[in-house]
Parts: C-alpha cells; sequence; structure tokens
C-alpha cells in the first residue's frame, strides 16, 4: 500500500504522537499539584490586579502542599473556588487564618467573626467586591492555588504589591 | 589511530566519534523511569477524574458501609456537586480538616429547610428544634449512623465545591468471595414524602 518512505513516515509520526500523549497525564498532574497558570478576570481585586478596566492578568499559580496551614499566611492572594458556585473561581486575598477575630464589614450580619479551625477569610483588594464578607469564612479545602507572581502584562511582571485592609482584632488595637 | 582506539586497555574516549554512546544500562533505566511516571500521573488522572476505589473506614455511615475492609466504588464525575442530589452518598473533604476526606449522605440541597437535629430538643423533653435553609451552593450531609457521625450537625452545611465523588457501589471483603467479596449497589435513599 504504502512505499518504503511513506510508510516509515507514518511509523514515524504515529510513534511520535503516541509519545506526546503519554506526556498529557505527567503535564496534567504537573499543572494540578505543582504550579500552574491562573487568568484573573474581574474588578475585585483592583488596583493589584486588572488595574485597567476590560484587561485580565496572568499569574504563576503555586499549587504544591497549598491546603498545609503554613502554606497559606496573612495578606497571600489565593485562588479559591466560590462557595455558592463551585464552577467558578474567586481570587482573594486571604485577611485572617483559624484562630484570628475579624472585624467585619457591611453584608455579614455580625461585628465580629472569629475563624474556624482550617478557615480562611478572604477579602478582595476592591470594596466593592463579593468576599468572606458576603459568604463567611471559607474552608481551606476550596484553596485551588496560591499566587505568587504576576506573569503578564510584563510591565507589571513580578511580586504581588500588597493591599488590602488589616481586620484582625488583636493587630487592630496596635492602631487605636 | 584505529589500532589504539580498538585497544581493549585503552580507557580514552576515542576522539574521531563526537559524542560517547549511551550505556544499555541507562537507556533502559531512563526508559524505565519514564513509563512508570506517565502510568502514575494516568492512574493518578483516572483516580481524580473518573473513577477510584478505595477503603471507607469509620463507623459514621454504618449499616450502609461496614467499618473497616469495605472498599467503596467512587466515580468521580460527580465532583463539585455536579449532579447530585438529595439521599446520595458521597465523598467530601472535611471543611474542618481538608486534608481528611469524609463519605457521608446528602439530606439537604440548597434551598431545602432543614432541621438542625431532631434528636436535640427530645431528649430533654422539650422541643426546641432549629431550622435553617441551606444556602446556594451548599448541601447538607450526615452520617448514617447518626448517633456516631460528626457531620453537619457540628460544621453545618459544606460547599459542593468540597464534594470529590459519588459512591456508587461498595465491595466489603468482609464477606466471602460467594457473595462477590459483599459487592452491592450504594442506592439513593431519599424518600418524597
Amino acid at each position: 500500500m504504502f512505499s518504503g518512505a511513506s510508510a516509515e513516515l507514518l511509523r514515524k509520526s504515529l510513534r511520535r504522537s503516541w509519545l506526546f500523549i503519554t506526556w498529557i497525564p505527567v503535564v496534567y498532574t504537573f499543572n494540578e499539584h505543582v504550579c500552574y497558570i491562573g487568568k484573573i478576570e474581574g474588578s475585585s481585586m483592583r488596583p493589584t490586579f486588572n488595574p485597567a478596566v476590560n484587561s485580565s492578568d496572568y499569574v504563576l499559580l503555586w499549587k504544591w502542599n497549598i491546603r498545609d496551614p503554613e502554606n497559606l499566611n496573612y495578606n497571600d492572594v489565593v485562588l479559591l473556588k466560590s462557595p455558592m458556585n463551585p464552577q467558578k473561581v474567586f481570587a482573594k486575598r486571604i485577611k485572617g487564618v483559624q484562630g484570628d477575630v475579624i472585624m467585619t464589614r457591611y453584608p455579614y450580619p455580625r461585628e465580629k467573626c472569629t475563624v474556624p479551625t482550617s478557615h480562611l477569610w478572604v477579602e478582595g483588594d476592591n470594596i466593592h467586591s463579593i468576599d468572606s464578607n458576603t459568604f463567611g469564612p471559607i474552608s481551606t479545602g476550596l484553596v485551588v492555588g496560591k499566587a505568587t507572581r504576576i506573569i503578564y502584562p510584563f510591565s507589571r511582571w513580578g511580586e504581588i504589591p500588597e493591599g488590602g485592609r488589616e481586620c484582625r482584632l488583636s493587630r487592630l488595637s496596635e492602631y487605636a | 589511530m584505529s589500532v589504539i582506539s580498538k585497544s581493549p586497555f585503552n580507557n580514552y574516549p576515542d576522539p574521531t566519534q563526537t559524542a560517547p554512546p549511551m550505556s544499555e544500562t541507562l537507556i533502559y533505566m531512563r526508559t524505565l523511569a519514564s513509563w512508570i511516571l506517565k502510568t502514575g500521573c494516568a492512574i493518578h488522572y483516572v483516580h481524580s477524574n473518573v473513577y477510584e476505589l478505595k477503603e471507607s473506614r469509620g463507623e459514621s455511615m454504618l449499616t450502609t458501609l461496614n467499618t473497616s475492609f469495605d472498599y467503596v466504588h467512587t466515580l468521580k464525575t460527580y465532583q463539585n456537586g455536579n449532579g447530585v442530589k438529595n439521599g446520595d452518598v458521597i465523598v467530601a473533604l472535611k471543611p474542618i480538616d481538608p486534608h481528611q476526606r469524609v463519605c457521608k449522605r446528602i439530606t439537604g440541597m440548597p434551598g431545602d429547610v432543614i432541621i438542625i437535629d431532631p434528636s436535640n430538643g427530645s431528649t430533654h423533653g422539650r422541643f426546641e428544634s432549629k431550622y435553617m435553609v441551606v444556602p446556594e451552593g451548599h448541601c447538607w450531609v450526615t452520617g448514617d449512623n447518626l448517633s456516631h457521625s460528626l457531620d453537619s450537625r457540628s460544621y453545618s452545611v459544606i460547599p459542593l465545591g468540597l464534594i470529590k465523588g459519588k459512591i456508587v457501589a461498595a465491595n466489603d471483603f468482609n464477606g466471602s468471595w460467594r457473595s462477590l467479596w459483599g459487592f452491592r449497589w450504594i442506592e439513593n435513599a431519599f424518600v418524597k414524602e
């Protein structure tokens, strides 16, 4: 059917594509557990991310051992599954870890909230943000990854700037 | 030149050759390692997205699942609460310790009104049952063994995002091979009244 040369070419390309397919699960596992690139949309983290309207930032997502409490610290930016709709992913800043007492903001029904074990208090840097003041502390099991640096747009390449407010009761007393 | 390079006592690399050939064992080891890595990752992919067989331990699901050596067949296509219904048995991350996974039955979906603990008031002879509405994107889970289960009655509703899969069948390896190692389907126990 095939002459020698084209049969050889076919065999070679089949072998190439088979090799390519077998590496897909490896890439998947790496992206799921070590690091990945996350796209950030929306205005809830403005001005840290997406300072311009209708732009989207790309960040390096670190996922290794992400559910360990020592890897989720105050002021880290995390991507988490929305508690209201698991298909959606939010980018928020950790404003309290387990045991912290939080002074909450408007939509929250009570004035203070103690963050339970293995939970986080997350807020957007923008005050117009759907965050823990709406849905309460979230379980660390919902965290998808930690954003460690901005990689695109290249003009803002580098570390993620600090942002947001201080809302831990133990630290707020220092300001009083 | 050829005489020197062919000598069995000469250990120096042959200057006429551009790259020294890799030894057979090294190539073999490299191929083996790459296939072990690929197979492991492929198994991991299937375990996290399609299907998993895993032992379930603990008393909280007694009468449905045994305390040990009971292996559950989990379909991961139901993860993130994708298509789960009231009465399904699910595997979820424990909200107060996400390193652990729990196996519970869904007894309330978003919008349902829940009596927080039906046994609470009656034991003291007074009825002070508290009610709550399950919020959007959450569910209420309880163990089948209500008297020995840490579930939504203690940690309240869990987000659907913590659900990792639905249990469709189980194999109790305490049973004999004649009963197919105690194979049975785990069915939806919800009865509409």
